[in-house]
């Protein structure tokens, strides 16, 4: 039985689609396979979220994507972005694609940005790259772009370097980065990890908002559940590297189907069940 | 957050720095100079005044041919130090390429190039120059080029080790994933970090290279007479250490003075930039 797909409605095709993507590791014991048979979409103005523990695969699946994967990797089975196929082109148009079409914010944006640069001049960098544009023409963009981002006084912080940014902003100036020539796929790899929940709260709420105004898809990696269920509309679960289920949030946390997204489910901690576990 | 505090000059910290960098600053200066600060040209010969000691018209005393002494160890300077420049930046420039390219692309680029840093290396550094000195031709401007040589494997060592740690940071991936080409990853992610150490070797290769070359105008292959350098003057002096002995004191002494300096600005730089030694 299909379940029913709201961003799917009316779209011709996915932002991004995944079939039966293998990524192999050649060991001296033979073939290690660490992504098998991965399928997955990601429809326009969609947010799916990939959910899994340490080495189930999420974070090869989404390097795939980018082409980013570490030496030695093999990939197999189909990519594509917006249609264009993404497996089988050269380095260069894949270099052309990523920052532009599709990009990456990191899990750790403190080590992410490049101390001895000022952080406009990085943020202004898809620009330089992709548009070759002068670094006169990008200052008042990378200043709209910090304030999309809802840093306070972009006029003068385009000027600091990284370690005059809070984590909290250094966050938000990589997903400014990647905002930067409105890509039709944004790959968050647990992005909020390494920021406190205050924090992190707004950071989600800044890529919804993003979403909503720009019309960005969103490919959201984590193990958290609790932002899963906060940001995503759509979820895959992975699991050796396969994916085990895949559905709406509401139906994944109310019924999931797996018994390993159910025993996902009830390794998180809640406050509710402790209580009723002392009653 | 984005206002800083100041903190208090901090002496210890820089004392090296500052004492190795007023010694370094007088020589730097004196060769710049020279034509104007030193009392009379270095070539100009008063057969009458040969071999003459130190006095109120020839301060250092005169040397076999009469010339000044002063004179001749000031606009020595001068050469000294052009080549110690010019020799650091070959060593510096190419070493750093070099080191970077095999940090960056690794496997058999790095194979290659770090086998045949080894086998520079392996030479003596004064034998290495002589060779070199030997098939280029003697003069100075080919002492520069052979000391240069000779520093490329040392630089190239530390580049490739310093790249090496950059590499692994999480900018350098980021800058592939917004798709910047690999010559824009060396130059703008690479480079700039690994620029500290690399500038205070080159502090370091600075004195080691005019030693190299008054070792080298010393054995006659660096600067041809009648010009000046410490090396072809201590070569002089040695005939004459019984009657003239400042003819050897003034050159040595300009050497040690020189390489005292750069040591001392180098170390210090070293330790003022080690995040470990910071706050004692």
């Amino acid at each position: 039985m299909r379940e029913y797909r709201p961003h799917a409605q009316g779209a011709a095709r996915p932002a991004l689609a995944i079939r039966e993507l293998t990524v192999d590791f050649q060991r001296r014991s033979g073939l290690l396979r660490t992504v098998d048979k991965v399928s997955l979409d990601v429809w326009p103005k969609e947010i799916v979220g990939v959910i899994g523990e340490s080495g189930s695969g999420k974070t090869m699946t989404a390097l795939s994507a980018m082409r980013l994967l570490p030496h030695g990797a093999k990939i197999g089975g189909a990519i594509a972005l917006g249609g264009r196929d993404l497996v089988n082109i050269g380095e260069s148009e894949m270099r052309a694609l990523r920052g532009d079409r599709i990009a990456l914010i990191p899990q750790d944006a403190m080590q992410s940005l490049n101390p001895t640069m000022r952080v406009g001049r990085q943020v202004g960098e898809p620009y330089e790259f992709h548009r070759k544009q002068s670094y006169g023409a990008i200052w008042s963009k990378v200043v709209e772009l910090l304030r999309a981002v809802k840093i306070a006084d972009p006029e003068t912080r385009v000027r600091d370097y990284p370690h005059q940014f809070s984590g909290g902003m250094q966050q938000r100036a990589m997903i400014a980065m990647g905002l930067a020539l409105d890509p039709e796929l944004i790959i968050a790899d647990e992005p909020t990890t390494a920021l406190d929940v205050t924090v992190q709260a707004r950071i989600l709420k800044l890529l919804r908002d993003i979403r909503d105004e720009r019309g960005s898809a969103i490919l959201f990696i984590t193990h958290e559940l609790g932002i899963v269920a906060e940001l995503c509309d759509w979820v895959y679960v992975m699991k050796d590297g396969k994916v085990v289920e895949d559905g709406p949030v509401k139906r994944i946390f109310e019924a999931p189907k797996a018994d390993y997204t159910r025993m996902l489910l009830e390794a998180t901690p809640s406050i509710h069940r402790r209580k009723g576990a002392k009653r | 957050m984005s206002t800083a505090i100041r903190k208090p000059f901090n002496w210890r910290r820089w004392r090296l720095v500052v004492t190795g960098g007023a010694i370094v600053g007088t020589i730097l200066l004196l060769a710049i100079l020279a034509p104007w600060v030193a009392p009379y040209s270095p070539f100009d010969l008063n057969v009458a005044q040969m071999l003459k000691g130190p006095s109120a018209t020839h301060l250092l005393g005169t040397d076999e041919l009469g010339r000044d002494v002063l004179s001749r160890v000031i606009h020595a300077a001068r050469l000294s130090m052009m080549v110690a420049v010019l020799a650091s930046l070959v060593g510096l420039v190419f070493g750093t390429l070099i080191g970077t390219l095999a940090a960056y692309f690794g496997g058999i680029v790095d194979l290659i190039l770090m086998r045949l840093m080894e086998i520079l290396f392996s030479f003596p550094a004064i034998l290495l120059a002589i060779v070199l000195m030997a098939s280029l031709g003697t003069s100075i401007f080919n002492a520069m080029i052979a000391i240069g040589i000779i520093f490329i494997p040392g630089f190239a060592r530390l580049a490739r080790a310093t790249a090496e740690s950059v590499l692994r940071q999480q900018y350098v991936e980021q800058a592939r994933a917004i798709g910047m080409s690999h010559t824009r990853i060396l130059v703008r992610e690479i480079l700039p970090n690994i620029l500290a150490p690399l500038l205070v070797e080159a502090a370091v290769a600075f004195s080691y290279a005019v030693l190299l070359e008054s070792a080298l105008s010393f054995l006659g292959l660096g600067a041809q007479p009648p010009d000046p350098s410490w090396g072809n003057m201590l070569n002089t002096g040695r005939g004459f250490m019984g009657v003239a002995p400042w003819l050897s004191i003034v050159p040595g002494a300009a050497i040690f003075l020189t390489v005292f300096g750069f040591n001392m600005l180098g170390d210090g730089l070293r330790d003022a930039f080690d995040p470990q030694l910071r706050d004692e």
